[in-house]
């Protein structure tokens, strides 16, 4: 018996051996599915409509007086002046500023949601600094009465990201700014996932201060480097696996692992990296760190000290999405200057963002873009409304990868639009309409277009 | 020789200003009084001595006349309710001052007070000139004393150590309000039966600090601001007030618009932030853009303090007044929500444009709650002051061209 065991044991290997190069039929191949929890996302019904009269900021850098915006089947169909079309409904906007949807790229709303109790607290996997297992989709909680409150201050699009407390965070998903019941529900369609990495003091602080790796920054970077050492292996076995098994082969699958899928999907070009980094040197070794591991470094986010590297940032293609003025509440945000999102901007292919990082501030992006522009031009910069406003749109659209769908007012792109009461970087600026694939989500004078989460039906 | 004349016109012009009050006249301005005064335009004000010598005089003499040209003239923004002073980076423990474990009820952070902290010019460029700090205990109710200190960067710019006694009565995170409510009913019973006391025997042990504190709040002396958002939790607080006789404020108050009518007749002025709008939690459900207005409606005497990191972030303390005023709360109440109504609340000099006052007044390029406004200039006790920060070091630096590291560029 004893010796039998052993020779059934060899006999099964030799057998599993050669069944990798069996031309013999094929076992089914394994597929990775990519998008297991798709969207079911569907525009609000709307109407054409006709926006007119408005002074227009496109989001592509051009300011137009006077002009209408016409909004046919959920989309941009034209933009200019007495514009002669049919539309069901007509807006007159004289006196009114229209811009694109606003765009956050970096939000929590529904993974840290209101109200902010401990049951609530689905942001940040906090128990290894690697967790681009995660996926924070799987954490919202598409009642946060805050979705409600930033789609009356325009925000139409926005990134959830997971929080900071790991080097790899886990996924992120850009959503809709509709009411749903669904997280499927608010999911932009076919916008690519994101991951987010973290540098810096809160990774260190989280794992060191509990005595395990990373406990400085140059544990930091050991980190980065295993896991992409590790991905780029995962990803070998993959496109090893797929090669032998188009040729015929029948070679058994490599052992799935969701963590590497999400790290693998950043080496495919497939998931954008967004990188909570706020110090100039740091953000330079990212940088270096993608090259290394043949990806692109994507978004900084946060980013205080970006104005030192701003020509690095523009030479490599990355976005900056910035705060205007926070600051001060750890060393890493210590060095921040008011114009640093004009100085990233100023440089020739630059991608300047704006971003809120707040349930409160994303309710008003638009100030938080104006309180830069103005600080800049009286430093001696000479920016324009249409200008700031690519801040909080195209860049925006740009850094989520979504800039071929919304993020600018361009004939074809999808209808998400603000009629504003006034110039949208006045402290009293307030989003009148807002527009979600040419559906109206938002009237500020129109009650029945003005949602209310589960969570508040009933409290007051 | 050269060195000598330069060294003889210095001690000219020391002399001089020794010898002779300085006047300046700030003439043509649009006046924000924040006094029952209101707005004046094309106004002159007069600062003599640090303080506010006259308003539209009849003869002007001025050492130095400042043509405002239809600026606007306002007193100068009064911060509360944060740590400026206490706190240079947040994440830097040994950097921070505004709480201490061991800390008692009469817990003084004043003695911790920086003048030199980096914060302070910063917060000087959204026209602050002045602050009331507060301790900030987030394991207990006590937290301690707010001093008043103004922004000059002064050593000497501590004006007021015990400007009121802070406490904690809202939600807890572990164990009950009620128990901190209780408790703190309980000693004000027991000191009011203790001075009640001694009034008979005049030799009574020396108080302890806890005491003295006790006895000022039931003496009326020191306002006693308490934490609290609830509704439930400010019925209580009104009651409170009238039990004791206490000089009440009320910070958060995210709920106080279902109380309104009654805060108003309590006289209890409310320290709220014009943007807290979500239902942070079941303490908050009622928070919404609108309630700064609706309160000061009501006729309750409001307070704009900022939301979040609200030391660092002062400065943004006018955006969040506008913020306000387009969600209808009135412009001349809004001006008082930064100026006079917070002096009044805290019994302090400062915060209106009135014969007497501390010249501490801020020109601004237009309506101060604007975006686009700048600080002109400013005085805090009559001396102009400027409100360069070292972040503007830093741009400059990374702005200015040359063939050197940037380190070189100072």
């Amino acid at each position: 018996m004893q010796k039998f065991a052993p020779s059934i044991l060899v006999l099964a290997l030799s057998a599993a051996l050669a069944g990798c190069q069996d031309k013999g039929p094929q076992k089914d191949k394994v597929n990775i599915d990519k998008n297991p929890y798709p969207s079911t996302y569907k525009a609000m019904p709307s109407s054409a409509t006709l926006i007119t009269n408005a002074t227009v900021l496109t989001g592509t850098g051009e300011r137009l007086d006077n002009a209408d915006v016409y909004i046919v089947d959920g989309k941009i169909s034209q933009i200019g002046v007495d514009l002669n079309v049919q539309a069901d409904t007509t807006v007159d906007a004289q006196g009114k500023w229209v811009t694109p949807g606003i765009i956050d790229v970096h939000s929590h709303l529904g993974a840290y949601p209101s109200p902010a109790v401990e049951s609530h607290q689905d942001g940040n996997e906090m128990v290894s600094p690697n967790t681009a297992q995660v996926w924070v989709e799987h954490s919202v909680w598409p009642q946060d009465p805050g979705f409600n409150r930033a789609r009356e201050g325009g925000i139409t699009t926005l990134q959830i990201l997971p929080g900071s407390a790991n080097l790899f965070g886990g996924r992120s998903v850009t959503l809709k700014n509709v009411p749903a019941h669904t997280m499927q529900g608010m999911k932009f369609p076919d916008a690519p996932y994101g991951l987010k990495m973290a540098c810096g003091e809160n990774p260190k602080r989280v794992y060191g201060g509990k005595g395990v790796a990373p406990y400085t920054r140059m544990g930091n970077m050991a980190g980065y480097r295993q896991a992409w050492i590790e991905a780029t292996e995962y990803k070998r076995a993959w496109e090893r696996y797929e090669q032998e098994y188009a040729a015929g082969m029948n070679p058994d699958a490599p052992k799935r692992d969701i963590r590497l899928d999400t790290l693998r999907g950043v080496l495919d070009g497939e998931i954008l990296i967004h990188n909570h980094c706020y110090k100039a040197e740091e953000m330079a070794m990212m940088i270096d760190l993608g090259k290394e591991f043949n990806y692109h470094s994507g978004t900084f986010h946060h980013g205080i000290e970006a104005y030192k590297v701003a020509d690095l940032l523009a030479e490599n293609g990355n976005c900056a999405a910035l705060w205007p003025d926070w600051w001060g509440f750890k060393m890493e945000a210590y060095d921040m200057v008011q114009e640093n999102v004009a100085i990233v901007d100023a440089v020739k292919n630059s991608c300047a963002v704006v971003h809120s990082d707040s349930d409160t501030t994303i309710q008003r992006l638009n100030q938080e873009a104006g309180k830069v522009m103005y600080t800049a031009n009286q430093k001696g910069f000479n920016l324009k409304e249409q200008d700031a406003i690519k801040w909080i749109t195209y860049n925006a659209a740009k850094s989520l990868g979504v800039a071929d769908k919304t993020g600018s007012l361009e004939q074809g792109k999808q209808a998400d639009v603000v009629i504003w009461d006034k110039n949208p970087f006045s402290v009293y600026a307030k989003a009148e309409h807002v527009y979600i694939d040419g559906a109206k989500v938002y009237d500020r004078k129109d009650e029945k277009y003005q949602a209310v989460s589960d969570f508040m039906l009933g409290q007051r | 020789m050269t060195k000598f004349k330069l060294s003889m016109i210095t001690g000219a012009l020391l002399a001089s200003s020794a010898a002779f009050a300085q006047v300046t006249a700030i003439t043509g301005a649009t006046v924000h009084t924040a006094t029952e005064q209101g707005t004046l335009n094309n106004a002159t004000v007069l600062i003599e001595d640090g303080k506010i010598k006259a308003i539209n005089p009849e003869n002007v003499t001025a050492n130095e006349t400042i043509r405002a040209n239809g600026l606007v003239l306002t007193p100068g923004f009064i911060g509360s309710m944060n740590q400026l002073g206490l706190v240079e980076v947040g994440a830097v423990a040994n950097s921070r001052d505004a709480s201490d474990e061991k800390a008692g009820l009469d817990f003084d952070p004043s003695y911790a007070f920086n003048a030199r902290s980096s914060l302070i010019p910063y917060a000087r460029k959204g026209g602050i000139t002045q602050n009331v700090a507060t301790p900030l205990n987030y394991d207990g109710a006590y937290q301690g004393l707010a001093f008043t200190a103004n922004l000059s960067g002064e050593f000497d710019s501590v004006t007021d150590k015990h400007t009121a006694f802070v406490i904690y009565l809202g939600a807890k995170s572990k164990g009950s309000r009620a128990l901190s409510f209780q408790q703190f009913v309980e000693k004000l019973e027991g000191q009011k039966a203790k001075l009640a006391k001694k009034d008979d025997k005049k030799d009574a042990d020396k108080p302890s600090g806890e005491e003295r504190v006790l006895t000022q709040l039931l003496n009326g002396e020191m306002p006693v601001v308490i934490g609290a958002s609830r509704a439930a939790d400010i019925t209580q607080i009104i009651k409170l007030k009238s039990d004791f006789g206490l000089d009440v404020i009320i910070s958060g108050a995210a709920d106080a618009v279902l109380l309104a009518d009654e805060l108003a007749k309590a006289e209890i002025p409310v320290i709220v932030s014009a943007v807290a709008n979500l239902p942070s939690d079941f303490d908050a459900m009622h928070a919404t853009l609108e309630n700064a207005g609706k309160l000061e409606k009501a006729g309750v005497k409001v307070l704009l303090t900022i939301a979040g990191d609200s030391s660092h972030n002062l400065y943004q303390l006018r955006f969040d007044a506008g913020i306000a005023v387009s969600n209808g709360m009135s412009y001349d109440s809004a001006i008082k929500a930064v100026t006079s109504n917070v002096a009044d609340a805290f019994a302090i000099d400062g915060g209106k444009i009135a014969v007497g006052q501390p010249a501490d007044l801020v020109l601004w390029s237009a309506d101060p709650f604007e975006l686009s406004t700048t600080v002109e200039k400013m005085w805090i006790n009559g001396e102009e002051v400027t409100t360069e920060s070292r972040h503007d070091k830093l741009r400059e630096r990374y702005t200015t061209d040359s063939e050197l590291p940037r380190a070189y560029t100072k």
